[in-house]
């Protein structure tokens, strides 16, 4: 320890006191913006900021957007019109906080005029608002209910799905089949609760009772109790909502080890059998319903055109994520027609908005008024291709799907968004 | 210490310069990354506390700061004033502090880093289930900073102010009779219960200190991002603050700061180059560990000694 004298002492604290003082002269003045964000398109170019996770626990949802976005573009050409699209990627790695300051990265240093992604709820809601807050138009695909409803915003727009929707259909079908009573199986949370509320709330309304509700935690392993309570319960029918990954894989697993599949009809959701989940269970799959908006085998010119290229580029047949992400693509493209190149605002999302496709990888699209898909929801069953792989294929479409099921959006914002405690009952 | 008082001060006087100077020289996202390096920073100094005074390792403190960044939304988007924001956030820190605290003042150890993990997993827990609070997954949203620090430059600046103060408190807590009581029970608990002094009660007092840091970083965090969700009580975001203290230095005033500023560039710069930037973090750290024990300042700090050493 060196002795301080006095007089070091306060020379030291006079120096700190003035260096303070300069401080806060100094900044009670404003400095210049340091980033502006939009601005008009230079040299022809629009420049698009795309978020997805490619590093951490969702990495695969995130590398097969990456993939789905530059599919479009490369099938397409980079060029509308006289525009080129270019696009900057950033990852978010699954977490709220990383996809804000790399959305914040975009806009501010990179001045892109338009975002696209993430995929999880939260990273989305983190993006949508700040994106939408500097005024600057973002299109999403991730399934929360409320960024189109409770939630609206002028500057968003959802080329997707909500997680209720494609369920609706389920629930009305599975009560035209002559079932009355039903258990559902979903994870324990949001995902989870919108995605049950679609079935219940539809399966309800339709006369059907509901047995009982088994929620899961996520990343489950042993599913057996899960099971085993809804054979207890005895329904005629069961659904079975899931984010897909590892936990739809083990719950089918320890379903089939109870020997129930031929006994107790099984419904999954947009995103149970996925191509990860067939690969993993193999034959034992064959005939497994599911209601989703992307199916691989659709008899579609657009979607086997996807597919096969998807394909031969990359050695895997594209999954929801892909698809969607090349969704996002191509609603840019056909918004950028109309606008004639600009993107400002909420004039963009207007525009996207008018944007109706008569056949897409989705089937035929159109938005309704608060910036959501209304389009097809399929029931799917699993079938083998000529090839021997396995994939979906359409067995009925139910065209036409709004997001606020049969209700009408006024009578179905009356309700409180679908959780644990309301799936529409 | 070892750092001559009139190099400490113009030092600081640079540093406090360049603070005040970066808004107007450098652009808005790199004064927002600085921000985020301020608010980490201050996650770190509270893990800092414990660490390096009384070696307790805490790997759960995001549980903390969570509580006092859920007491600031839950009463935004309730429509509540900041001052009913702030005295939530108080509110709910200490109480999750306490119970932290009572948990883990008769440990040490590998017992207190498990106890802490398990604390912050059962937060992050709560957060995922408690929707109607919490929002879930979904998280809460409409969440907006206090007017006079709206502005990106201005919340800079209250970050900077609010960082700096709780320095200073830390620098203070490390000087004071009880900061030397906590080393004692430090390097023997033994013989401090001998002495007569409590070693629970210090515990006790040490974690609920370094818990007020965390909720104060909590409230930052959440006013910086007008957004959140359970993530920010997650795993990684504790481990991310442990980490940060041994890059810099634990026990150091200023490793937390340098710790949180290469932790926030490789998450938030690099990551926008390199796709593998958590390969390089760990390198990073790995390095550090091996020839750098005492972390980057702790390093610094012992080079004029030893230089002078090896003079004579």
């Amino acid at each position: 320890m060196i002795p301080a004298s006095w007089t070091g002492r306060r020379r030291v604290a006079r120096l700190l006191l003035l260096v303070a003082a300069l401080a806060l002269a100094v900044s009670a003045c404003a400095p210049d913006e340091g980033g502006g964000g939009g601005g008009d398109s230079a040299g022809g170019t629009v420049k698009v900021g795309f978020i997805s996770p490619v590093t951490g626990f969702v990495a695969a949802l995130g590398t097969d957007m990456r993939r789905g976005w530059e599919m479009y573009w490369q099938q397409n050409g980079a060029k509308v019109g006289d525009v080129t699209v270019q696009t900057v990627f950033e990852d978010d790695t699954g977490d709220p906080e990383v996809a804000l300051t790399k959305a914040r990265r975009l806009v501010e240093q990179e001045q892109v005029q338009l975002v696209a992604g993430p995929i999880l709820a939260n990273t989305a809601y983190a993006v949508a608002g700040y994106v939408a807050g500097r005024g600057l138009p973002t299109l999403q695909m991730t399934g929360a209910d409320d960024l189109t409803q409770r939630k609206y915003d002028p500057h968003v727009l959802r080329v997707g799905y909500t997680s209720s929707q494609s369920n609706f259909p389920a629930g009305k079908w599975a009560y035209d089949q002559g079932h009355r009573t039903a258990v559902t199986i979903c994870p324990d949370y949001a995902f989870g609760w919108e995605s049950c509320g679609g079935f219940v709330s539809a399966f309800v309304d339709a006369g059907g009772t509901i047995k009982r509700q088994v929620w899961h935690p996520l990343g489950t392993q042993d599913f057996s109790t899960y099971v085993s309570q809804a054979r207890q319960a005895n329904p005629d029918v069961v659904f079975v909502g899931s984010a897909g990954g590892p936990d739809a894989i083990l719950f089918y697993k320890a379903w089939t080890g109870f020997g129930l599949k031929d006994k107790i009809p099984l419904v999954g959701n947009c995103c149970f059998a996925d191509q990860v989940f067939l690969r993993e269970v193999g034959d034992e799959a064959l005939g497994l319903q599911s209601f989703t908006y992307w199916v691989e085998g659709r008899d579609s010119e657009v979607v086997q055109r996807f597919v096969q290229a998807y394909e031969q580029q990359h050695n895997e047949i594209p999954s929801l994520y892909a698809a969607g992400a090349f969704m996002m693509a191509q609603v840019t493209a056909e918004a950028l027609k109309k606008t004639g190149g600009k993107i400002e605002g909420e004039e963009f999302i207007n525009a996207a908005r008018q944007v109706s496709l008569s056949d897409s990888l989705y089937g035929a699209l159109t938005f309704d008024d608060t910036n959501n898909v209304v389009g097809p929801v399929y029931q799917t069953r699993i079938a083998k291709r000529d090839d021997g792989t396995l994939w979906s294929v359409v067995e009925n479409t139910f065209p036409e799907v709004s997001q606020f099921g049969t209700e009408g959006k006024e009578a179905f914002l009356q309700h409180p968004v679908f959780s644990r405690d309301y799936t529409g009952q | 210490m070892t750092v001559p008082r009139w190099t400490a001060a113009a030092l600081a006087a640079a540093g406090i310069a360049a603070v005040v100077a970066a808004p107007y020289v450098l652009p808005s996202f790199a004064v927002y990354l600085l921000t985020l390096t301020f608010i980490a920073a201050l996650l770190a100094g509270s893990v800092n506390l414990l660490a390096g005074l009384a070696g307790l390792v805490s790997i759960g403190h995001a549980g903390i700061a969570a509580a006092g960044a859920y007491g600031v939304a839950w009463a935004a988007v309730h429509d509540r004033g900041i001052g009913a924001q702030l005295g939530v956030a108080a509110a709910l820190t200490l109480a999750v502090s306490v119970v932290y605290a009572l948990t883990t003042m008769r440990t040490s150890g590998i017992v207190f880093l498990m106890i802490t993990l398990a604390l912050g997993m059962t937060v992050f827990g709560l957060a995922l289930k408690l929707s109607s609070v919490t929002g879930g997954q979904n998280g809460l949203t409409g969440i907006g900073r206090p007017q006079a620090v709206d502005e990106w430059w201005q919340f800079y600046f209250f970050t900077a102010a609010v960082f700096g103060l709780c320095l200073v408190a830390l620098a203070v807590i490390n000087r004071s009779p009880f900061g030397l009581m906590l080393r004692g029970i430090r390097e023997s608990p033994s013989r401090m219960t001998s002495l007569g002094y409590s070693v629970t009660t210090a515990k006790f007092v040490a974690v609920v200190l370094s818990g007020a840091f965390a909720g104060c970083a909590g409230v930052l965090l959440v006013w910086n991002s007008e957004f959140m969700s359970p993530s920010v009580a997650s795993f990684p975001r504790s481990a991310l603050a442990v980490v940060m203290v041994i890059l810099g230095g634990t026990g150091t005033l200023l490793g937390p700061l340098v710790g949180a500023g290469i932790v926030v560039a490789g998450e938030y710069w690099l990551s926008s180059y390199v796709e593998r930037w958590q390969t390089v973090l760990g390198a990073v750290f790995i390095l550090v560990v091996l020839y750098a024990p005492r972390g980057v300042v702790g390093t610094i700090a012992a080079l004029p000694r030893r230089s002078r050493k090896e003079g004579t």
